[in-house]
């Protein structure tokens, strides 16, 4: 059974228009949606969680057919940027006030299980407003669990906090999500949470799904240029196919022969671009190019040179421009400067082409 | 060395001295001009007048009934003010700028002028007033109904705008997590939205009630008798002169001031957690 179903979902709300959006969650996973600001996520969310009415399809939340029911009865755990703990009430009540809420025949939560379960007992007493990212996370978390969700639907809960706080939250997160085996939705703007969280990965664009399916998956064979360049793949070059052969093709981009894996719709004569992640491409010197497959072996001069802490990107000229990003020890080993000649090798695998 | 007084520079200051000063200089003159006419009614009074008109009757009835009439009107705008602010805050709707406008059109229209305009509804001979006496037996002339029809007009935008304004303070997206939680939209309403713009609405009321206790103008003309306090106040100053009526001027003021500072206390003074969370 699966923890989410939605079938043809689709909803105008002023002049935004959310398009048959077709999702299915497979139960314990986690789904991350990305998409740029104004793509229609949080509206994605907020119709799962029953703010707004959709003008066609069905959600299904586990085997419960959800759509007509208010959002206090779909049983989702909603957790917003900053968490949106009630600020005038102290933890023990912000749990109390969940878990009242919830009260039916039998016992409802007990709140200082809830507290001592994650760690939160000594904040009973204290204000919202003086906890820390990761204690407001917990105790967000506390209240959801009061509730008792069959889903959890998570808004950017990180997207008002600094590097370090963000890693940590986000950690602490998967490992509860992980450890209930809760089923969620993700929605993110940052690829940083993709790698992260998702076992799964949805692209998301003026209301609609590009492409839904295992994270590594989509990040190795974007469907098309958007998911691409919203998956931030950091080369996206034009060309034409030449030849195709069994599983290969040849791209010529700015008159250079790229060795390609060949796509289903690929055919001679059209139009395509290629998608090569930055991080799929090795440097080498020229004079000393390992024995390595890599069928695309490019004469390139380096160009300018970006150190990024552990990370470097190096931009290289060979006939197009191209992104590279390697290891700061690697491109301190090559000898990396502007100007400095290099072989840059990508195997045909990583060069991905896009149809669309 | 000795630190110098410079409170003109540091954090979220103004940098210079001369701005410093100068807003000073202007902020001192009016701050002066507010209380001096107030020092100077309490200084001119002495112990056996006040104490004198503090005795009358009708004095203490015309400050018993300011007061009621005040609190009434507060509690009324409370009940019909509230959810208006919580619609203008919350939903948007075709002519919800001429709603907002019509509401502060009371703080545009002089008080004479409301005076009159309301004996013509509530009067009796009104539009409402004549079927509110036949039907209900309810006088908005001579009553203290009237007096806080009066009042009411005059002074329900202040209620009705600070609500909005606290509302709006409200994150809407807490809310939509009380409804995930469980909570129904009437128990989120009033765990969670309402209190979080208590504050707000505590201001407005205060507002609304110091508004009603200082009505004069649109009250006398809709009902001389009985006399609130203003009214008995402008009454003994035409027939007894200064003397009388600064004593019960000073009088309504203590008791204004008394109340006005006990209902800002109860808004502000009570609860130890600010902010609305953001």
């Amino acid at each position: 059974m699966n923890a989410l179903t939605l079938a043809d979902v689709s909803l105008k709300l002023g002049t935004f228009t959310l398009g048959e959006i077709s999702l299915v969650l497979p139960a314990h996973e986690i789904l991350v949606v990305v998409g740029p600001n104004g793509a229609g996520k949080s509206v994605l969310l907020e119709t799962i969680a029953g703010f707004h009415r959709s003008a066609r399809g069905r959600i299904l939340i586990g085997d419960r057919d959800v759509t007509g029911l208010p959002p206090e009865r779909r049983r989702v755990g909603f957790l917003v940027q900053n968490f949106g703990l009630f600020p005038h009430l102290n933890i023990a009540q912000n749990i109390a006030v969940a878990a009242e809420a919830n009260r039916s025949a039998d016992e409802g939560p007990d709140v200082s299980a809830l507290l001592a379960r994650f760690g939160i007992a000594h904040l009973a007493d204290a204000s919202p407003l003086v906890l820390s990212p990761g204690e407001k996370q917990r105790a967000a978390l506390a209240r959801a669990e009061a509730s008792h969700p069959d889903l959890f639907l998570l808004d950017e809960p990180f997207a008002a906090l600094d590097v370090q706080a963000r890693d940590d939250l986000r950690l602490e997160l998967s490992r509860f999500l992980r450890e209930t085996r809760a089923p969620a939705l993700f929605v993110t703007h940052d690829r940083a949470d993709v790698a992260a969280l998702g076992d799964r990965v949805a692209i998301m664009c003026d209301g609609k799904i590009l492409q839904c399916g295992a994270a590594s998956e989509v990040f190795r064979r974007p469907v098309s240029r958007a998911v691409a360049g919203i998956l931030g793949i950091e080369n996206i070059l034009a060309g034409d196919i030449e030849g195709a052969e069994q599983h290969r093709v040849r791209v010529i981009v700015a008159g250079h022969a790229l060795e390609a894996e060949a796509g289903d719709r690929a055919q001679a004569g059209t139009g395509v671009h290629v998608a090569i992640r930055a991080e799929a491409i090795r440097l080498a010197p020229r004079d000393r190019v390992p024995v390595i497959a890599a069928e695309n072996r490019l004469a390139a001069n380096v160009v300018t040179l970006q150190c990024l802490g552990a990370l470097t990107k190096v931009t290289l000229e060979c006939g197009f421009r191209l992104v590279a990003c390697l290891m700061t020890r690697d491109a301190d080993e090559l000898r990396l400067a502007p100007g400095a000649p290099v072989v840059a090798l990508i195997p045909a695998t990583d060069v991905h082409v896009l149809v669309l | 060395m000795t630190a110098v007084w410079r409170p003109w520079r540091g954090e979220g200051s103004v940098g210079s001295p001369m701005v410093f000063f100068a807003a000073w200089l202007c902020g001192g003159l009016l701050l002066a001009f507010i209380l001096l006419p107030l020092i100077q009614l309490f200084a001119a009074q002495t112990a056996g007048t006040m104490l004198q008109v503090a005795g009358q009757a009708d004095v203490r009835a015309a400050l018993a009934l300011s007061v009621t009439a005040s609190l009434l009107t507060a509690l009324i705008a409370g009940a019909f003010g509230v959810p208006l602010a919580y619609l203008l805050a919350r939903v948007n709707f075709p002519g919800k700028n001429a709603v907002a406008a019509i509401v502060d059109v009371p703080l545009t229209v002089p008080h004479t002028v409301a005076g009159i305009a309301l004996l013509m509804v509530f009067g009796r001979r009104g539009i409402l007033g004549e079927p509110f006496e036949n039907f209900l037996g309810l006088r908005f002339w001579g009553t203290i109904a009237g007096i806080v029809v009066a009042m009411l007009f005059v002074s329900v935008p202040y209620t009705v705008n600070a609500a909005r304004i606290a509302f709006e303070a409200v994150d809407p997206r807490i809310e939509m997590v009380a409804r995930t939680l469980g909570m129904g939209p009437l128990r989120a309403l009033f765990r969670v939205t309402v209190p979080l713009a208590w504050r707000g609405i505590a201001t407005g009321l205060t507002l609304t009630f110091a508004r009603s206790i200082s009505e004069f103008g649109a009250v006398v003309i809709l009902v001389y008798y009985p006399m609130t306090a203003p009214v008995q106040i402008y009454e003994m100053f035409l027939r007894y002169g200064l003397e009388k009526a600064s004593a019960a001027a000073a009088l309504l003021l203590l008791v204004s001031l008394v109340l006005f500072i006990l209902f800002r206390y109860l808004a502000y003074g009570r609860r130890p957690i600010a902010g609305s969370g953001r």
